[in-house]
């Protein structure tokens, strides 16, 4: 980082924090490095890697060519050979030119070498819409990456977390696919959500992946959600209160591992729960959780659960249709007013 | 003694309104001379603003505003 910042106060965008916790690390252990569209002396496109070509130069910080193919399997070979390197897929929605670099090499050579070969790698990428960015700029595609064995995900909703998960990302012997959403980087032609940017420890730490954080605490309902939906949550939530809801908020934080106790736990005290999920409606992250809930025999539900998802349909451009698809306090809000109404 | 914080006038080309994307403190914090305060992007850039000296923040702008340089932003109570 060009600039720090000294006093106990100090706050970090989730841009920031990534970068941070990337240069501790890159300090640290001279295997860690990055490669990407972008990311040397740009910065990256959303921030997340500014100052560390500046502080480490060309060859830790490589820009790459637009070749995602190329450059995720060359890291999957660096990781394989004892690297720990850091890739950026710029935009989620490019998975397709790479995948199988993503989901047969770097996913699963530690199971097929029977654990003999170990890739360490972190795979960052850039998830969400709300700017008007379109069908192929703006998907959270989460349940694509979670579905797929072999690879933790982790999705965080504010500074504190993004640098927490990036530092246990980056140490973990196991492939991590880390999923910021654009609205919470702190770019304000993104949409900025101010609830991301929260104070930061300056020092080096870890957020455990595989652990939930409940953000609000409540008794009659439970909100789950993730990334950019956690602060929806928290909107609706604080809407809820003035009509005397204490609803609780549920912020998953990682996907794979998926602490599905933390969920049970909530909805065994409220009995109410409503999934809030950007990612699409069908087959999806609201889908799992739902069922997680149900197919343990010690909750006792309510009301049958909601969510609260992106609809089956491609990300309209137009302004007015795509914040008409995203999910929204108002929305939870509506949802739960319909769970009242039907139970 | 009042230090008002401003927009640099050579913290970017161009006379370009900017906008603050984030404050990194809190209103009311103690910060240091040189510490990172806020951001303001331009046309997709991102600049930073430190403070120029030690004291209280008191924030006059909020994020999402749209500044030119040389608008007082903050103030800063020694």
């Amino acid at each position: 980082m060009t600039t720090t910042t000294k006093s106990a106060s100090r706050k970090l965008t989730i841009a920031r924090a990534m970068a941070e916790a990337t240069a501790q690390e890159m300090r640290a252990d001279p295997r860690v490095f990055v490669m990407g569209e972008d990311i040397g002396p740009l910065g990256g496109v959303f921030g997340n890697t500014r100052g560390l070509y500046d502080e480490f130069g060309a060859e830790r910080v490589r820009d790459t060519p637009i070749s995602e193919t190329a450059f995720i399997g060359a890291a999957v070979g660096a990781a394989s050979d004892g690297m720990r390197p850091i890739v950026e897929l710029m935009f989620v929605d490019f998975f397709g030119v790479c995948m199988d670099a993503i989901y047969n090499l770097m996913a699963k050579n530690s199971y097929f070498s029977g654990g003999k070969v170990k890739v360490p790698m972190v795979l960052m990428t850039s998830t969400g819409g709300g700017y008007s960015d379109a069908g192929q700029h703006s998907q959270c595609l989460y349940a694509t990456f979670a579905h797929l064995p072999g690879m933790k995900v982790v999705v965080p909703s504010n500074a504190h977390d993004a640098k927490g998960l990036m530092t246990a990302a980056i140490r973990d012997d196991n492939p991590v696919v880390f999923m910021y959403h654009k609205s919470l980087q702190g770019m304000g032609w993104l949409g900025t959500e101010k609830g991301a940017t929260v104070a930061v420890p300056e020092e080096s730490y870890t957020v455990e992946i595989g652990k939930a954080a409940v953000a609000r605490e409540g008794h009659d309902l439970t909100l789950v959600s993730l990334g950019a939906g956690v602060h929806h949550c928290l909107r609706a939530a604080r809407a809820l209160e003035e009509e005397g809801v204490s609803a609780e908020v549920v912020d998953l934080r990682s996907l794979v591992p998926l602490d599905r106790d933390t969920v049970r736990a909530s909805v065994a005290r409220t009995g109410r729960l409503i999934v809030v999920d950007e990612d699409y409606h069908s087959y999806g992250v609201s889908g799992e959780i739902i069922a997680s809930v149900a197919e343990h025999a010690a909750t006792r539900l309510k009301a049958a659960p909601k969510r609260v998802a992106y609809p089956d349909i491609p990300i309209p451009f137009a302004p007015t249709m795509e914040q008409w698809a995203l999910p929204s306090a108002d929305k939870i809000v509506a949802a739960f007013h319909q769970m009242l109404n039907e139970s | 003694m009042t230090t008002e914080i401003t927009v640099p006038e050579d913290l970017w080309e161009g006379d370009t309104e900017g906008v603050i994307t984030a404050w990194l403190v809190d209103d009311g914090a103690e910060v240091a001379q040189g510490d990172l305060v806020a951001e303001v992007m331009v046309e997709k850039a991102q600049y930073e603003i430190e403070a120029p000296v030690s004291g209280k923040l008191s924030i006059a702008r909020a994020e999402d505003d749209v500044v030119a340089k040389g608008t007082t932003i903050a103030r800063l109570e020694a």
